[in-house]
């Protein structure tokens, strides 16, 4: 859809989906400053009241990188070298700083290469801690604290919490609308494909919030003219993994027939699951948020109860979204040294086969290396998939 | 292998206090299995998590799970157990350390009894399992977590952080290091729920005491290793290593190291070297050693090169604690902290990254001839960042360098023959730095 030259809604997210960067030296041409950061767990809230557009990092999902070898190991995961890769070759450019959280190995690596070898005008690394305690919830606020003292230095501008009660807000009604948006491929058929659900989140992790929330809201508005089809009859598949921030995972799998309707991605539902308390302090409502509300691998919740009340508590969640968004079968998508994800795939295809689901457990590049292979074992899956069995849960 | 990298070489390289580390091993896991006999609590634990004068002062006795892993490899054992977890569904590219602990437990729950002649009697069946949420090394959460799978064990993690590069230490110290203090004090907590035993903060406090002293003593015997020639090999590390990680925090460790810096400093009296004629001094500048394999350093010395000092599995710098500060788990958590941050000043004069200020001061202290890296393909905690570590130190120090590649347990990864002609070519390159230096 074009309005006066300018796209809007699903035209405009694959435009931005297709050439993000291009979008921020944009924001940069305007006087806009761009911090990159990776991962789900950087508190774009913070970015957002100290006048700064938060900007998701990414690889690129369809080239393989060649530059980063001479600087990462290829026993890193994909994601990690293939973002940096793309640095290397200029991606990153227009960025005034890189922001990296404590979340795993991989990354914990590459902050401290990018910080040493680009030389970003401003860096952080954010220490976010594994276990949850109470004392772990105390110096994330503590350590949320000290970086946002660093912003106001580097921006020469007061963070108040003013300025960050509204950026709590702006923040929590954006992922109140991505969680909308992923209502949308709720029916069936859905609304909207794996792909367009997938362009659309790109391009919302690449924009001030403001602009992020009313792209998300014309895609809203656009979607829901849409008329509602009679019922596909293909399988609809749910995707858990990392970062899939581009579409030709979830382009193989809708290619061969199946929709994918809903996923537990860290580009994907993870981010904007939950919201952060508008009514606690601030710091502390972000404290709380970022360590015990976003339900990623990488985050240890002390057992409480029985073995079995564990794994509720694990991966309860990805079970409730497989079962609402009425999926007929999950992939583990699963990048190839991938410890957080790796270590949980026993269990968690189990726990989701005992809920009636069948489960694909696919290791795998960042960059599709052996897509025949992959072809191969999706298709397999699908067959072996009976869409009588859709509707259950 | 084959039989001439087993080959023995010359005996003057083994310090006979070295000789007694076996033993102590041995001794470890039996004693493990002892106290399971007696109905007294044991930990599956990891090395260097800060919680060793923890478990010592409770008596609770640990069976560290990823040395044990080692302890396969290097008895060519692990295959099996590697194996056993692929098959449970465990991507094969995990930690191997991880993978050969799972193998090993998800046998023992198939079998219903421990797996048959497995090393040393095999790892006692644990009352708690003990892991940490550190700033690096993920599988030291996600393995116990996993492990659950096959042994309803409690299971508890406390967070070890410290500060990256660069940061604030005037500002990040009080947060951090209350903050481990904080969780140490969980992990305390959880144990006397556990096991019923209630911590004597008296005796924790000598068992801090006693760790630090043997953390200096164990520093100051390998500082010795300066000498030149090397009094002592980075093999013979490898097993010196066992009372300070595996015992710290008992007599017995400090007694080891103080009759080791005993023998080692009679060496360095006597010049007696490793080797008869010692031409070259390699660094063992990071990466865990191939545990399967690990006589291929005979090659290396067969060919006049000796590794004076390792960076892996060395004694923490001697950082100094306030007197003022008393209460045990502030001044682990300030060992800790001050450890950790041991050459952030330094290197932000220099070249911006503490680990190569490390390498920096060891080249010039041990005299270093050449650079050498084992990568373990399994292990991202420890090798991840090798080449970005090689590159800055580049910038600083031409020396020649090597990269070797196979892995800690997996010995399918080691190729022999390729790593003879790459030592080979390694030694070569020394020798024309030498002469160009001449």
């Amino acid at each position: 859809m074009t309005v006066k030259g300018q796209k809007t809604g699903l035209a405009r997210a694959e435009e931005i989906c297709r050439d993000p960067a291009a979008e921020a030296r944009r924001l940069k041409g305007q006087g806009q400053r761009i911090m990159g950061y990776l991962c789900c767990y950087v508190p774009a809230e913070i970015l957002t009241a100290a006048g700064l557009v938060p900007y998701r990092i990414s690889g690129e999902m369809r080239r393989t990188p060649t530059l980063s070898d001479a600087h990462l190991e290829m026993i890193m995961c994909s994601f990690t070298r293939s973002a940096f890769d793309l640095a290397l070759r200029g991606g990153y450019d227009f960025l005034d700083g890189f922001i990296v959280p404590h979340a795993c190995d991989n990354i914990v690596a590459l902050y401290n290469v990018w910080h040493r070898s680009l030389k970003p005008p401003y860096s952080r690394f954010l220490n976010v801690p594994h276990v949850v305690s109470p004392a772990a919830l105390e110096f994330l606020e503590s350590e949320f604290e000290s970086f946002r003292k660093s912003l106001a230095e580097f921006t020469g501008r007061e963070i108040s919490e003013a300025g960050l009660r509204e950026a709590v807000a702006l923040h929590n009604e954006n992922r109140g609308l991505v969680r909308r948006l992923y209502q949308l491929s709720r029916t069936d058929p859905p609304r909207l494909s794996g792909v367009e659900t997938t362009r659309v989140l790109k391009a919302a992790q690449v924009l001030p919030v403001e602009e992020s929330s009313k792209l998300l809201g014309e895609v809203i508005a656009e979607v829901e003219e849409r008329p509602a089809g009679p019922p596909s009859g293909r399988a609809r598949i749910m995707i858990h993994g990392a970062q899939e921030d581009d579409t030709v995972f979830v382009e193989l799998v809708e290619a061969l027939g199946a929709e994918v309707v809903i996923d537990d991605l860290c580009t994907g539902t993870r981010p904007f699951w939950h919201d952060v308390d508008p009514d606690d302090p601030p710091l502390r409502a972000l404290a709380e948020r970022y360590l015990d509300k976003i339900y990623c691998p990488r985050t240890l919740r002390p057992r409480q109860g029985t073995r079995q009340e564990d794994l509720e508590a694990r991966f309860g969640h990805i079970r409730e979204l497989a079962r609402q968004w009425k999926a007929d079968g999950v992939i583990l998508h699963i990048y190839r040294f991938c410890d957080i994800l790796g270590f949980d795939a026993p269990d968690l295809k189990r726990y989701l086969q005992e809920d009636g689901r069948p489960v694909l457990l696919l290791e795998d590049e960042y960059n599709l290396s052996a897509e025949a292979r992959l072809r191969t074992r999706i298709e397999a899956f699908l067959e072996m998939i009976d869409p009588g069995r859709r509707g259950e849960g | 292998m084959n039989q001439a990298a087993q080959t023995k070489t010359t005996a003057t390289k083994t310090t006979n206090t070295s000789r007694k580390v076996r033993g102590l091993v041995k001794k470890m896991y039996q004693d493990a299995h002892e106290a399971s006999r007696r109905g007294e609590p044991t930990a599956y634990a990891f090395i260097m998590s800060f919680s060793d004068e923890i478990i010592r002062a409770m008596d609770i006795t640990p069976v560290w799970t990823e040395n044990y892993a080692g302890l396969c490899a290097a008895k060519r054992d692990a295959g099996r157990f590697l194996q056993s977890a692929t098959g449970e569904g465990f991507p094969k590219d995990l930690c191997t350390y991880a993978l050969c602990g799972l193998g090993f437990d998800a046998l023992r729950a198939r079998l219903g009894q421990m797996p048959p002649q497995a090393p040393d009697g095999g790892m006692a069946r644990p009352t708690v399992m003990l892991g940490s949420g550190m700033m690096v090394c993920d599988p030291r959460y996600k393995w116990f977590q996993a492990l659950q799978r096959y042994m309803d064990v409690p299971f508890y993690a406390h967070n070890l952080l410290w500060p990256p590069y660069p940061c604030d230490l005037d500002e990040a110290e009080g947060y951090y290091t209350r903050f481990l203090a904080r969780e140490l004090r969980g992990l305390i907590d959880f144990l006397e729920g556990q096991t019923g035993r209630k911590m004597d903060w008296d005796r924790l406090s000598e068992t801090v005491d006693l760790a630090e002293r043997t953390l200096k003593i164990w520093w100051r015997a390998y500082d010795l290793r300066r000498a030149v020639p090397a009094p002592m090999p980075s093999e013979d590390a490898f097993n010196c290593m066992v009372p300070g990680w595996f015992l710290l925090g008992t007599r017995e460790a400090l007694d080891f190291y103080t009759e080791l810096h005993d023998e080692v400093k009679a060496r360095v009296d006597q010049g007696q070297g490793v080797i008869p004629e010692e031409k070259y001094r390699v660094l063992w500048a990071g990466g865990l050693p191939p545990w399967h394999s690990l006589s291929i350093m005979n090659y290396f010395e067969s060919l006049g090169a000796v590794f004076p000092i390792e960076v892996v599995y060395r004694p923490w710098d001697p950082v100094e604690i306030s007197p003022r500060v008393t209460d045990p788990l502030e001044r682990m958590a300030q060992r800790m902290f001050k450890a950790w941050t041991y050459r952030f000043r330094r290197a932000d004069s220099n070249s911006g990254v503490p680990d190569v200020e490390l390498l920096l001061e060891w080249i010039d202290k041990y005299r270093i001839d050449g650079v050498f890296m084992h990568r373990a393909f399994s292990c991202r905690t420890v090798h991840v960042g090798q080449i970005h570590l090689l590159n800055v130190l580049k910038e600083y120090c031409d020396l020649p360098q090597l990269i070797l590649e196979s892995d800690m347990v997996d010995v399918t990864t080691f190729s022999e023959e390729r790593v003879k002609t790459q030592i080979g070519a390694f030694v070569e390159t020394m020798e024309a730095a030498r002469e160009r230096r001449a």
